[in-house]
């Protein structure tokens, strides 16, 4: 039973929107992976991201990918690459995202190598970030989970204060920095997009952002929390840490980080019953804002609404309460300093 | 104080005798005789009795890698005729039939793999096999960890979960062809990433492919890498 599975049972909740998005996704997985199933290697991964890999596929839906390269220079990966453009069109119907992001071949080094400084592009840290937060592979995944480790390692390695002995809270600054960059600069690429956009399609990009872009920032969060929290007591947490034992927490994030957003989320939020009405209140708004998604016709109003007009479009208004009510739930789980995640998100995800 | 030594295969190919040469006038303790070809085991078995290996206190053998199913109750069977007290380190892919394996229990260690296999990889892979052979002892290839993973965190959850059943530790860089090759640089800094995760009683086999002038320095090297951690000052 999954985390989500579990923590629905005891709130007494009912997602039924979200577990119909999960079986949505599942099936567009298997259909993909049958359609893809002779092009991977070990050193190359089809990877998805967006609302497929969060386990959140509505009918509108896109499909964003890439063709994850790690290992020897092949020119026939273009061609690759192209077939599974050809797979993904028979899939859905939209392109992917005109920035260039998406569809199309990744090497590993700009994204195991580029973490900072020029050489880490909007593209570049885009990619690096929902590898790690939201993205799924298909077929082969050697090459897709050793990138992802070797990103941890660089975050990890380097984390000068996370193996220091004095340091007693053991959240990894680097990653987590990095994070709540990516977070900012999604909300920073949503004013650049309503600039150069502007106009239909801008309101739906800003009920996103508040929740579904939201959601695997708080995902990221919990994560980095989870090198302080998935240790039994104190005891075991200080021997961990005792020497530098990069190689052993990767392998804890890495297995943390393969669960999807919201199941990421149920997992660490399931062991602090003190915060389950706001818990609920999260998952509950979350899962009728995928309501909104799964029909169609409310979908589409939302995709073809006009900035302008969005004062008086009831849709848009249910969707913003939905919006204000994520926020509520989750400033009461993560701004509250009296409890731990409040600590931790003032002090480490504030300032 | 820890063992460590080389195979036979990485310093003279099949020539054992040659290696054992090598290596006579050499402070170590522990060795590999590696016959990794299936016509190289008869041999190497019936020489046992004239090797002087008296200066080893840990003495293991590499099993070949390749041999057909009919080849392997032949295999078994002189297996049967080495040393009790030897571990036979086998390649987990090479295995067809595990019943034959499993009347050698504990001296069978089983060896995880490089990444250009699709089995005996990771902990989870290595795990069916442990299932098969319930008392197989397990030899841990850091190079092939490092080459499947180079983050080794995938070193440390198979370190972690076979810990009990760890007999000896194979070292050497694997390159991108699955070539063992002379310790890079880069190697050593991963593998000391791991290293206290192996304690100081369980001896370490060099796979390195060097020359004979080149045998100590890699010796030297490897002793460097893996001293002065042990399994007790940190949590798995």
């Amino acid at each position: 039973m999954s985390a989500l599975a579990e923590l629905e049972t005891r709130l007494g909740a009912d997602w039924r929107n979200l577990l119909q998005a999960h079986k949505n996704a599942e099936e567009t997985l298997e259909t993909f992976t049958e359609a893809v199933k002779d092009v991977t290697t070990s050193d190359a991964s089809i990877i998805v991201f967006g609302s497929l890999a969060r386990f959140e596929l509505t009918p509108g839906s896109d499909i964003d990918w890439t063709l994850l390269l790690d290992g020897p220079s092949d020119p026939r990966h273009h061609h690759v690459s192209r077939k599974i453009a050809s797979a993904v069109r028979t899939l859905v119907d939209k392109d992917v995202g005109r920035e260039g992001t998406f569809g199309s071949l990744v090497s590993s080094h700009d994204l195991v190598n580029y973490i900072g400084g020029e050489g880490d592009t909007n593209s570049n840290t885009t990619r690096r970030n929902l590898l790690l937060l939201e993205s799924r592979c298909i077929g082969n995944d050697d090459a897709y989970n050793r990138v992802k480790r070797n990103l941890l390692q660089r975050y990890l390695s380097e984390d000068s204060g996370l193996w220091r002995r004095e340091v007693t809270n053991k959240l990894p600054h680097f990653l987590l920095n990095d994070m709540a960059r990516y977070w900012r600069t999604m909300t920073v690429d949503y004013a650049y997009k309503e600039r150069t956009r502007g106009g239909a399609g801008i309101p739906l990009r800003n009920i996103k952002l508040g929740l579904s872009r939201k959601l695997i920032y708080v995902s990221g969060l919990l994560a980095c929390y989870t090198c302080h929290l998935n240790f039994e007591d104190a005891m075991g947490r200080e021997k961990f840490y005792s020497q530098q034992n990069t190689a052993g927490l990767v392998a804890k994030l890495h297995e943390t980080l393969k669960m999807y957003p919201l199941e990421l989320i149920a997992s660490v939020l399931s062991k602090f019953p003190q915060h389950s009405s706001a818990t609920k209140q999260l998952f509950d708004t979350y899962d009728r804002f995928v309501g909104m998604l799964l029909d169609e016709n409310t979908r589409s109003g939302l995709e073809k609404l006009h900035s302008d007009n969005c004062a008086n479009d009831a849709t848009y208004q249910e969707a913003r309460t939905l919006r204000r009510e994520f926020q509520h739930a989750l400033s009461t789980i993560f701004l509250e300093k009296t409890s731990l995640l409040g600590e931790f998100t003032i002090r480490y995800g504030v300032f | 104080m820890r063992e460590i030594g080389f195979s036979t295969g990485a310093i003279a190919l099949d020539d054992y005798k040659q290696a054992l040469r090598y290596l006579a006038l050499l402070p170590t303790r522990a060795i590999e005789l590696s016959a990794l070809r299936f016509k190289e085991l008869r041999p190497l078995v019936s020489a046992l009795a004239d090797l002087d290996l008296k200066k080893y206190t840990y003495i293991s053998m590499h099993v070949p890698s390749l041999f057909s199913a009919q080849e392997e109750v032949e295999l078994v069977s002189l297996l049967n005729e080495v040393p009790s007290s030897w571990a036979l380190i086998v390649h987990p892919d090479a295995i067809h039939n595990c019943e034959l394996w499993r009347s050698l229990s504990s001296r069978v260690a089983i060896e995880n793999m490089d990444r250009r296999k699709n089995c005996g990889r990771t902990a989870n892979e290595l795990s069916k096999y442990f299932e098969m052979l319930p008392n197989a002892k397990f030899c841990f290839d850091i190079g092939h960890a490092r080459q499947f993973d180079p983050s080794m965190a995938e070193a440390y959850t198979i370190l972690t979960a076979f810990s009990e059943r760890l007999v000896q530790v194979h070292v050497s860089e694997v390159d991108a062809q699955s070539r063992h090759a002379v310790i890079t640089y880069a190697a050593e800094l991963a593998f000391r990433e791991v290293a206290h995760l192996i304690p100081e009683h369980v001896p370490l086999i060099l796979e390195s492919r060097v020359s004979a002038e080149e045998i100590e320095r890699e010796l030297l090297k490897v002793a460097d890498v893996f001293a002065n951690h042990s399994l007790e000052t940190v949590a798995c």
